[in-house]
């Protein structure tokens, strides 16, 4: 047993948190768990993405072209940037549909694909794509910074995970910034219901 | 994280100093030891320069207690001078030297493999393959300092530093050892390299220490050396490699029908094991992260062992030459050596080709808000003012440097023209003309200078942690030498770029501690600056003015644009931005907000607009705007 998945997002919005939640799940659970962080400068703002890798046997920090069962993507463009190099055929594209518009697109010399079109991209490689809008969810939880957890609990219910509902639960509840709990909960509650299971 | 797991083994050797500089992938070494020092009763601190904190460490070292000194891969080039020189008499306790390099410079401005520093210095140098071993080799390192009287190097890289695992904790010791000093142990003038015998003398005691670095080396817990009967095929991995290495082995089917040596270390090589295996294959296929050191030694290793041996690796182009390597690459590599089928699915390269046009690059930016943004902005007004023809602004490390970065959709053809060609600067983030290391911005503007450029002005830019950190000598070169520019320092007061460590300009130490804040303006004077002058770079009229002083003055001119880092001042909720109201019908869709440069500010419709979630409310945008289309509002 092993589950590969990355998860991608714009610096700022918590994708690190996101990945490393995942891995204490799966600590917590008894598997083994590696995290491997790749961004470009040190900075807000730039394209982030964690390679989480859990199993019984890992050793490479990285997951390998087309070894992702799943992308988790807090920012559709990363969502697509990530999918066509690491998502495996049949593999899952779980995205925010928020976009952060990128500097070349604001300046006119890139353009920035729909949903629509990444929904089409992701049928090309053989995956499928499910978003959610978890900008929006987060502010109905009470904070727009809990969109990553919102994606954490649309996550748990695809059921894809090694990991219980339950437990990845309890590791946001340990990992958040304290006095943000009640928000993070009620963020982690409506990402579980944007999605239905499998 | 990897660096956290370093700084464990540190805490668990029961370290008594450790110093740095802050450096991606290298920072969270220190900042993780700041958090504990004060617990623990530990000195931990971040120094000016990797060079001080090298010498803070090894005084430490000298005085028997254990030290600790870390820094990325290009920090390691400005202790050179102390490192090659100190091996020389060696230390009295644990000296770690730990160093985290950049292989596909993620973060850095090269790839170099540190590697070779330990190899050049005659020291040993651990490189682990995880975490576990990441903190089981560090508190290792410390004992085996002391063994050889050596400092003794821990190679880390981005991949393992800024990648996390699960770890099992060892348990902290306690030392309570008591610093003591003698000038002559061991060793004549130990400490003293030109005290008799010299240092011809304390070299050869250098050289006298490698047959126990060798034997040391060989009994590593974390070689091991996997080898059933006698297969054509081996492998040699080190480090990161060697993972990568087990997932491609165990990928292809290849466990239990090749070698496998995992070494603990790269220099010097167990060269007992290693012949063992080169003894026994055919082929022998050397996976190692950075530039082949390991393969070298081997090669040499072969020709006495068995020369019939292929060694195989970087050196013959089985693996690339640079960039980092992973297991896909490792994984081909080996499918070819060992003549299995590697996968490829050429449907699918078809269809990746085909989507991958349709994801847009994301041109790495300053942040929302960033004062940065404001300084960049008034410092290409005044060029386009009183810049000449061909201005040459000159970058340094830091956020800023993100001024030269480029925006990703555009590129860029080679000039071969024979005049100086001027380019026009877009955005900011298209602003640095030069861009290198530490510090090298303001040297390379006085060059410029002597060489008698007069196409147009010449401009470095630094920020307030590189002034402390690398450009103090080179101010006082340009009022002695008498070099006339304009030097911008872009002061936030935080090396931000690195995760917000304290500097001589923030007023806290490393482990909160309140200290003397310096103040650049009054280093400045103090070397003998004449003009001199502090602005707000959220006030882009001002800093124009300044700046426009500046260049019309007959001289050497540093201009300091100070404000907090807009992320620091958030958090500590000491500033409160405005709300920027858009007017569509105001606009003329002229673009001058997005030449800012902001990332909150998009363009949609052909008209201006403000990320609301993003945007802080700097106003800066409002100043930029000619017709009032944005405004502040409450």
């Amino acid at each position: 047993m092993e589950v590969n998945l990355i998860v991608a997002g714009v610096g700022g919005q918590g994708s690190v948190l996101a990945s490393h939640i995942v891995a204490m799940a799966a600590i917590k659970e008894g598997l083994r768990a590696r995290v491997g962080e790749t961004f470009g400068a040190a900075m807000r703002g730039g394209a982030v993405a964690s390679h989480v890798r859990l199993g019984k046997k890992i050793y490479s920090p990285l997951v390998s072209k087309d070894g992702a069962d799943l992308v988790l993507a807090l920012e559709p463009l990363e969502g697509i940037r990530n999918s066509v190099r690491y998502l495996r055929k049949g593999g899952l594209l779980l995205t925010n549909t928020r976009a952060w518009s990128p500097t070349d697109v604001n300046i006119g010399l890139a353009e920035y694909p729909n949903m629509k079109t990444i929904e089409g991209a992701l049928k090309k490689l053989g995956g499928r794509a499910v978003g959610i809008d978890a900008t929006s969810l987060a502010q109905k939880a009470g904070n727009v910074r809990a969109m990553n957890v919102v994606m954490l609990g649309a996550l748990a219910r695809t059921g894809k995970l090694p990991v219980s509902v339950n437990s990845i639960k309890q590791v946001v509840q340990e990992n958040v910034p304290k006095g943000t709990e009640e928000i993070n909960l009620r963020a982690f509650e409506l990402g579980l219901k944007a999605i239905r299971q499998g | 994280m990897g660096n956290e797991a370093i700084a464990r083994g540190a805490i668990e050797a029961g370290v008594r100093v450790a110093a740095s500089y802050p450096g991606t992938p290298a920072s969270e070494i220190m900042e993780t030891l700041a958090l504990a020092a004060p617990k623990l009763g530990f000195h931990a601190e971040w120094s000016t320069n990797e060079k001080v904190a090298f010498e803070v460490a090894a005084g430490a070292a000298i005085t028997g207690v254990r030290a600790l000194t870390s820094m990325k891969n290009a920090g390691l080039n400005w202790t050179m001078d102390m490192f090659m020189t100190l091996v020389y008499g060696g230390v009295r306790g644990g000296f770690v030297i730990a160093v985290a390099d950049d292989p596909d410079a993620h973060y850095s401005s090269n790839e170099q493999d540190t590697r070779f520093a330990a190899f050049y210095g005659e020291i040993p140098c651990l490189e682990p393959a995880d975490q576990q071993e990441a903190k089981d080799m560090t508190r290792y390192a410390f004992e085996l300092s002391e063994q050889l009287e050596l400092p003794v190097m821990i190679r880390s890289a981005t991949r393992l530093s800024h990648a996390s695992g699960d770890v099992e904790l060892g348990k902290i010791q306690k030392l309570d050892r008591k610093p003591v000093f003698d000038k002559h142990w061991k060793m004549p003038y130990r400490w003293n390299v030109y005290g008799p015998p010299g240092p011809v003398e304390k070299h050869k005691w250098l050289h006298s220490r490698i047959p126990l670095s060798k034997k040391a080396v060989e009994k590593l817990p974390w070689n091991k050396l996997e080898m059933k009967g006698r297969p054509k095929l081996g492998i040699i991995a080190s480090g990161l490699g060697a993972s990568y290495a087990r997932d491609a082995v165990r990928r292809l089917g290849l466990e239990g029908k090749i070698a496998f040596l995992k070494v603990g270390a790269p220099t010097p090589l167990p060269e007992q094991l290693v012949g063992r295996l080169l003894k026994a294959v055919n082929t022998v296929f050397i996976v190692e992260e950075g530039d082949p050191l390991v393969e070298l030694q081997v090669k040499v290793l072969a020709k006495d062992i068995n020369p019939k041996v292929k060694v195989s690796g970087k050196l013959t182009g089985v693996l690339p030459p640079v960039g980092e390597i992973n297991t896909d690459i490792v994984g081909d590599a080996l499918a070819k050596l060992a003549g299995v089928r590697s996968r490829t699915d050429k449907a699918r390269e078809l269809a990746r080709t085909k989507v991958s046009k349709l994801v847009a690059p994301r041109s790495s930016t300053l942040c929302a808000g960033c004062q940065h943004l404001g300084s960049y902005w008034a410092l290409k007004q005044v060029l386009r003012k009183l810049g000449g023809s061909v201005p040459i602004v000159n970058g340094d490390i830091g956020c800023y440097e993100q001024g030269g970065y480029g925006i990703f959709s555009k590129s860029m053809k080679p000039s071969f023209s024979s005049i100086s060609v001027r380019y026009l600067i877009d955005s900011p983030y298209e602003t640095l003309d030069t861009n290198y290391i530490m510090g090298a911005g303001l040297g390379l503007m006085q060059g410029e200078f002597h060489a008698g450029y007069k196409d147009g002005a010449i401009v470095a830019v630094a920020g307030d942690s590189t002034f402390f950190h690398a450009c103090i000598p080179a101010v006082i070169n340009a009022v002695h030498n008498k070099a006339k520019g304009v030097f911008l320092v872009m002061d936030n007061s935080w090396t931000a770029m690195t995760g917000h460590q304290p500097n001589p300009g923030t007023g806290v130490t490393a482990t909160g501690q309140p200290t003397k804040t310096l103040y650049i303006e009054d280093i400045a004077k103090a070397c003998g600056v004449e003009y001199v002058k502090v602005v707000d770079p959220f006030d882009l009229k001002a800093t124009q003015a300044a700046l426009e002083d500046a260049m019309k003055t007959d001289g050497f001119a540093v201009v300091i644009a100070r404000r907090v880092c807009t992320l620091q001042a958030q958090r500590q909720k000491k500033f409160v931005g405005k709300k920027i109201v858009v007017n569509p019908e105001k606009c003329t869709s002229c673009k001058l907000c997005v030449s800012l440069g902001c990332p909150a500010v998009v363009f949609k419709d052909k008209k201006g607009g403000i990320d609301t979630i993003l945007c802080n409310g700097c106003g800066m945008c409002v100043q930029v705007c000619p017709t009032g289309a944005l405004s502040a509002g409450e």
